[in-house]
């Protein structure tokens, strides 16, 4: 019961806003993998880069889209150039590329203005500026909602309200040139958002049609392997979870049973047992999925390890799992977890922070959510135990599989005022105010007025 | 705009349409509640300061909303939603969206609208035109909610489901050929 009394009340509080604002609905800020900067997509039909350094707006580009830019990702994995993603209203999907010089010319720290290996294409600076259009892909028949580059930055999938997912690849031969690579027209709405699991070539969407789909290549043929129809409402976004993402230990109630018996060496050599089985049991199931919807619940989602392996049931704790490799057969995907009722109206973003394992939630209620996944000690507080250090790290083995519990750790009313939060992302500090050598995380939130902001979160 | 749907419409005389005038004699509980304790209308017109305070105080209301609405014409008749009853006065609510958050200036306001007929393909876009005069007109803290009246059309639900997706709306109000609709539609309002 002291869960919550005895965290020192953690807490989001606002960093800066974004500067100028657009002064149309904004619908996404998309941070860049590497760089401190973040994309924000505006009715206004530009997309403006910010810097997180200083909080300003770096650039604006314009042009490529003839109405609302609702949707951007950044393609991972390449360094000397940024390459941008934007999926608009008009139907298109634009392509944008600009070499990276940010930093040397705005980073109000910069210590190597001259030893960059850059000062090659410094000479242009006028050009480096510019963000260059590269290509325009057609091929959505109405409003394009969401784009995802895959983990290995080859492929780009984009859905939209013709009820298709396109998959794209990127060629990258120099010349901009991208393959139609399959178009999947199983959904029976719109296609609200896609995202690509975090290390597999396995895609997740949502949509109108209240569902949650997963699709895989089988021998050259991109197909649908599962279909989640538990929500009852529009399923608005998705997000994977971090590969390496473990639940936190630190404020479970083991800790709490422990305290009073055990020495602080008991508790880590039990936090480590929980870990390790907790990794041994995800081995087997792999990321999970969070979506948020239109029912104002957020789930989260995880693939039952395939038949023929140790059932789910069965103890993890023996033997070393082998790594599933699924062959393109169905998956059976279930509900892991709601996450508590939070929201009074449509969850338009979920964000699961691929570095804290935190979830943030956001939408038409103005809200900002944060929660926090903890083990649940289950069976726990078994015979008092006595006061010797084997007994009691034989009372920590855990039967069958960890139970965690999710836990509401900070709530923002009216965080962008009266306006509606259409997304949130986590990404890297990067402002004077971080700690040397630290390394935090900040929360972007965007909504209906325009206004981006940058949020910390406290423990 | 291809055949009638319903060529021949039940009308209201414009002249029973509840408006701002009737709604302020009629003995409600508001009356006998705040509105009791002003004394008299005449105060309101002066310039003192503190009545301006009570009179941006004043909340908005279902009459209000109702103003707004009422005069929107028909995508298919030379008359009004509110001549047709397509909406009206007790179908419209106006409620805090956060309850649990007292401080919250959100409030919600929900039309429910009553297709002339059952099967009318034009619900979609009479909704439309509700939603966009509401949320061009009212400050917004409001959040517009929609709706075909329960049991007054065959695919109330799909109709629902499409005037609350904020998306489609959005992409909706960039529609040339929709929007210039809609406009006709607003011609009638002031």
């Amino acid at each position: 019961m002291s869960n919550l009394n005895s965290n020192s009340n953690p807490s989001l509080s606002l960093l800066s806003p974004l500067t100028p604002p657009s002064l149309e609905r904004t619908w996404l800020t998309a941070p860049h993998p590497t760089l401190p900067i973040v994309a924000t997509c505006s009715t206004d039909k530009t997309v403006r880069i910010y810097s997180l350094t200083n909080f300003t707006l770096l650039s604006t580009i314009t042009g490529g889209h003839k109405r609302s830019v609702r949707t951007a990702a950044w393609k991972p994995h390449i360094t000397g150039e940024s390459v941008l993603a934007t999926g608009s209203f008009d139907a298109t999907v634009g392509i944008w590329r600009r070499w990276d010089t940010y930093g040397q010319t705005t980073a109000d720290h910069s210590t190597s203005l001259n030893d960059d290996d850059e000062a090659g294409l410094g000479s242009e600076a006028d050009d480096d500026e510019e963000w260059r259009f590269a290509v325009l892909l057609d091929g959505h028949d109405s409003e394009v909602k969401s784009v995802s580059w895959s983990p290995s930055g080859i492929l780009l999938a984009t859905c939209a309200r013709d009820k298709s997912i396109w998959i794209w690849e990127d060629l990258d031969d120099g010349d901009n040139n991208f393959e139609t690579v399959a178009v999947m027209q199983e959904h029976a709405g719109d296609v609200k958002c896609v995202s690509w699991h975090p290390v597999e070539e396995c895609l997740a969407s949502g949509g109108y049609d209240d569902t949650i789909r997963f699709w895989r290549e089988d021998l050259d043929d991109w197909g649908q392997v599962a279909c989640i129809k538990k929500h009852e409402g529009t399923v608005w976004f998705i997000d994977w979870e971090g590969a390496d993402n473990i639940p936190s230990t630190s404020t479970t109630t083991t800790v709490t049973a422990t305290a009073t018996t055990s020495t602080t060496a008991d508790a880590d050599a039990n936090t480590a047992t929980i870990q390790t089985q907790w990794c041994e049991q995800r081995a087997l199931s792999g990321p999970r999925l969070i979506s948020c919807s239109d029912d104002r619940t957020a789930r989260v989602w995880r693939r039952l390890p395939k038949e023929g392996t140790n059932g789910i049931n069965s103890s993890a704790a023996t033997g070393i799992p082998s790594i599933i490799r699924p062959t393109g057969s169905d998956e059976n995907w279930e509900e892991d977890a709601i996450l508590p009722h939070a929201h009074e109206l449509a969850i338009y973003a979920v964000a699961w922070s691929k570095k804290t394992g935190l979830v943030a939630s956001v939408g038409a209620d103005g809200r900002i959510v944060i929660y926090e996944e903890r083990f649940v000690q289950s069976g726990a507080a078994p015979a008092p135990a006595p006061v010797e250090g084997e007994a009691d790290s034989e009372a920590m083995e855990i039967d069958g599989p960890l139970k965690t519990e999710w836990a509401i750790v900070s709530v923002v009313d009216g965080a962008h005022g009266i306006y509606e939060i259409n997304h949130a992302a986590w990404a890297k500090r990067a402002d004077r105010g971080v700690e040397d050598g630290k390394d935090e995380e900040i929360l972007i939130t965007t909504a209906d007025d325009g206004s981006v902001k940058v949020w910390t979160f406290q423990r | 705009m291809a055949e009638m749907q319903n060529s021949n419409p039940t009308i209201l005389n414009v002249a029973d349409l509840p408006t701002r005038s009737r709604e302020l004699k009629k003995t409600t509980d508001h009356d006998s509640g705040i509105f009791a304790a002003v004394p008299n209308p005449a105060d309101f017109l002066s310039s003192d300061s503190e009545t301006d305070d009570d009179l941006l105080e004043e909340p908005i209301d279902e009459q209000e909303i109702y103003d707004l609405i009422k005069s929107i014409s028909d995508p298919e008749h030379p008359l009004s939603l509110g001549e047709l009853a397509v909406v009206s006065l007790p179908d419209i609510f106006i409620k805090p969206t956060l309850p649990s958050v007292p401080t919250s200036p959100l409030q919600t306001v929900t039309v429910l609208i009553t297709p002339t007929i059952t099967h009318c393909s034009l619900a979609t876009v009479i909704g439309l035109g509700v939603r966009v005069r509401l949320e061009q007109s009212l400050p917004p803290r409001f959040r517009v909610d929609v709706r075909i009246k329960e049991g007054t059309h065959s695919t109330g639900d799909e109709v629902n489901k499409q005037l609350a997706d904020k998306e489609r709306v959005a992409a909706a109000l960039e529609n040339g050929a929709l929007m210039q609709v809609i406009a006709k539609m607003m011609e009638t309002c002031q």
